[in-house]
């Protein structure tokens, strides 16, 4: 059974996100034969429409594009053309969602074939909608350039949607970078760095706005279009993806390498094989699910520490604050406001 | 590579030949050495600095226009580095004692290059000089290359942060006010969705001209990031500043750009703001700048 497309996959059409990047860098008067080297691509075969990367090569790509472009903006120029994009069926679900609500959904459905390196989850409480954002296969250097270009996407996207700029807040798993300019001009100024999560947020006023260009009926027949397209690939999402939907499903029963592994219908030394490749392992696994529980029932349905440590099937209350702590690197008191 | 080969072919091809003349005529007048008579310690000298002298002469042909000053420095470098070749060549041939001229080919063209050098380098000085005056709208007193923008001729965002760093002491010292300036475009996004993005990048090099065309001689523009300008106003006010700010928009909504392919006019609209420096640094300072171009933004009407 194939559970999710892991990364060395070969699904990513050369000319949809790829193209994209290379277009940037070609208009920078960046060398073709530089730009794909270490790829295993050839210009001739991506502008035919040949060409199939991995998330691998992709990401190749993009530390090539990166260094060979070297300017500070690279990522969020990448991001603003990114989304609805030239991909086919997905992208015109989104051209014809209509309410922004919609769109969101529709990405995060067809997240393979619109954001096939860094996964998008959408949340919803009663004011606000949270869109956070997971490594789908282990992107290593280029987190940060993929969190920049998918967030840019996402806004700008949004912002063609609704035409009109739409008051997004950010928080970014990482700490403040030099070029803090580029993040004022193409995302906006509430901006928070250090945070526990990649994530953007909008007053739920926003998302069911009507759109009165869009077409239901196109968007619909798109949708199922992209659902048959998904079928043929054979799978949904990312193989992570996967474990992190299992485990955040099943995230009150004991849970440990064997038994999703055995959920999952491989053996043990297959799945922890697999975890390698995508350079983590399951325990990191574990603890990203739980973490995100954690906070979400903190945050969100604001528990206090002994309900979220019950609810985790924490024996006491002390262990699971030491274990809170070895997650976020804070205590749960110490968390600042993330949601809401 | 090749362009650099094209503009320069005259003088790399005089130099060869030049060379390989030289090289000749040891060979026909003198007779090789023996293996134990060669001094390995001169060759590496005098040949390691004749490969040095090359590599200068190429770094100039690649870093240069064809012109007059360019010509001078070309002239010099060959003169000494053919000197130092033929220097290395006599390590290898043994010339007969009668003749006298292989002296000659190995002194003579050293002050020659030298000279012609030296007088290079006094016009590239000049040269220098009427480059800065046009650039001093764009880079006070201080020059950092890898600070460039990429897109447009002026300063980055960490030349800026450097520059505001400057005037903010020198405004203390001098107890003079000192504001910046912010001028975004509206909507610049759409520019580059429906014209592409070289498009955008020949609109953002208009609106830079333009921008410098309207400010005054000691006032320094930069490029912060996308389409955001920003201008550093040594003592200004913030009121001065203000109506500075306005001029720019008013000179931005004038501006008739059109497009390379068709020609076609594009209406561009600048959203503006102002911040005079208080007590803060120049991170603050750019803060405040970009609340205030915030708060500007909300104010306009829902864009199409």
């Amino acid at each position: 059974m194939v559970i999710g497309y892991e990364c060395d996959t070969r699904f990513i059409p050369a000319h949809h996100q790829p193209a994209l990047l290379i277009d940037l860098a070609l208009s920078r008067g960046i060398d073709s034969h530089r730009l794909l080297r270490g790829t295993g691509l050839f210009y001739a075969d991506i502008a035919e429409g040949r060409a199939k990367l991995s998330p691998e090569q992709f990401v190749t790509l993009i530390g090539n594009a990166q260094r060979l472009l070297d300017a500070d903006d690279s990522s969020f120029l990448f991001g603003q053309r990114l989304l609805p994009g030239h991909y086919g069926e997905a992208s015109h679900t989104l051209e014809n969602a209509c309410t922004l609500h919609q769109a969101l959904e529709r990405l995060q459905c067809f997240r393979a074939l619109l954001s096939p390196l860094l996964t998008p989850r959408l949340l919803l409480d009663d004011k606000q909608a949270y869109l956070y954002w997971l490594d789908s296969c282990g992107t290593g250097h280029s987190r940060i350039f993929l969190a920049e270009a998918c967030m840019t996407a996402v806004v700008a996207m949004s912002r063609r949607l609704s035409a009109e700029r739409l008051p997004w807040r950010f928080h970014f798993s990482y700490a403040k970078p030099r070029y803090i300019e580029q993040y004022w001009v193409h995302l906006g100024e509430e901006l928070t760095f250090d945070s526990q999560l990649t994530m953007m947020s909008l007053p739920r006023e926003y998302l069911h706005r009507p759109r009165p260009d869009a077409s239901a009926t196109a968007g619909q027949v798109a949708e199922l279009a992209s659902q048959t397209q998904l079928a043929s690939l054979g799978w949904q999402c990312s193989f992570l993806d996967r474990l992190y939907e299992y485990l955040q499903a099943n995230i009150r029963t004991p849970l440990n390498l064997e038994r999703v592994a055995l959920a999952f219908g491989m053996s043990p030394a297959t799945l922890k094989r697999k975890l390698q490749k995508h350079d983590t392992h399951f325990q990191e696994q574990l603890d990203l699910a739980r973490m995100h529980v954690a906070l979400y029932l903190y945050q969100v349905r604001g528990y206090g520490n002994d309900e979220v440590a019950a609810y985790l099937r924490f024996t006491d209350t002390t262990n699971f604050r030491r274990s809170f702590k070895r997650w976020t690197g804070m205590v749960p008191s110490g968390l600042r406001r993330l949601f809401g | 590579m090749k362009s650099f080969l094209r503009l320069h072919t005259w003088p790399l091809v005089c130099l060869a030949i030049a060379a390989n003349l030289g090289l000749q005529l040891y060979f026909a007048t003198g007779e090789l050495k023996e293996w134990a008579q060669i001094d390995w310690m001169d060759v590496a000298g005098e040949g390691g600095s004749a490969v040095l002298a090359l590599v200068w002469l190429v770094m100039l042909l690649r870093s240069r226009p064809a012109g007059r000053v360019t010509r001078l420095l070309t002239l010099g470098l060959a003169c000494i580095f053919f000197a130092w070749w033929m220097d290395t060549l006599d390590e290898f041939v043994q010339m007969p004692q009668q003749v006298a001229w292989d002296n000659w080919l190995e002194t003579a063209p050293m002050p020659v290059g030298l000279l012609l050098l030296t007088l290079g380098i006094y016009h590239l000085n000049q040269e220098q000089r009427a480059i800065s005056q046009q650039m001093s709208k764009r880079e006070k007193l201080f020059r950092e290359h890898r600070l460039f923008d990429k897109v447009t001729p002026l300063g980055a965002a960490e030349y800026l942060r450097q520059q505001i760093q400057h005037a903010l002491a020198e405004a203390l010292e001098n107890e003079q006010p000192l504001s910046l300036v912010a001028v975004d475009l509206d909507d610049f996004d759409a520019i580059n969705r429906r014209f592409g993005q070289n498009e955008g990048d020949a609109v953002l090099q208009a609106i830079a001209q333009l921008l410098m065309l309207n400010l005054r001689r000691q006032d320094l523009l930069c490029r912060l990031a996308g389409d955001r300008f920003v201008a550093v106003l040594p003592n200004t006010g913030e009121a001065q500043a203000r109506m500075i700010a306005d001029e720019l928009q008013q000179a931005v909504a004038s501006l008739a750009h059109r497009t390379g392919q068709h020609g076609e006019r594009l209406v561009l609209r600048a959203s503006t703001a102002a911040v005079m420096a208080l007590d803060d640094d120049s991170e603050q300072l750019l803060r405040r700048l970009n609340l205030g171009l915030a708060k500007a933004k909300q104010q306009l009407p829902r864009c199409a």
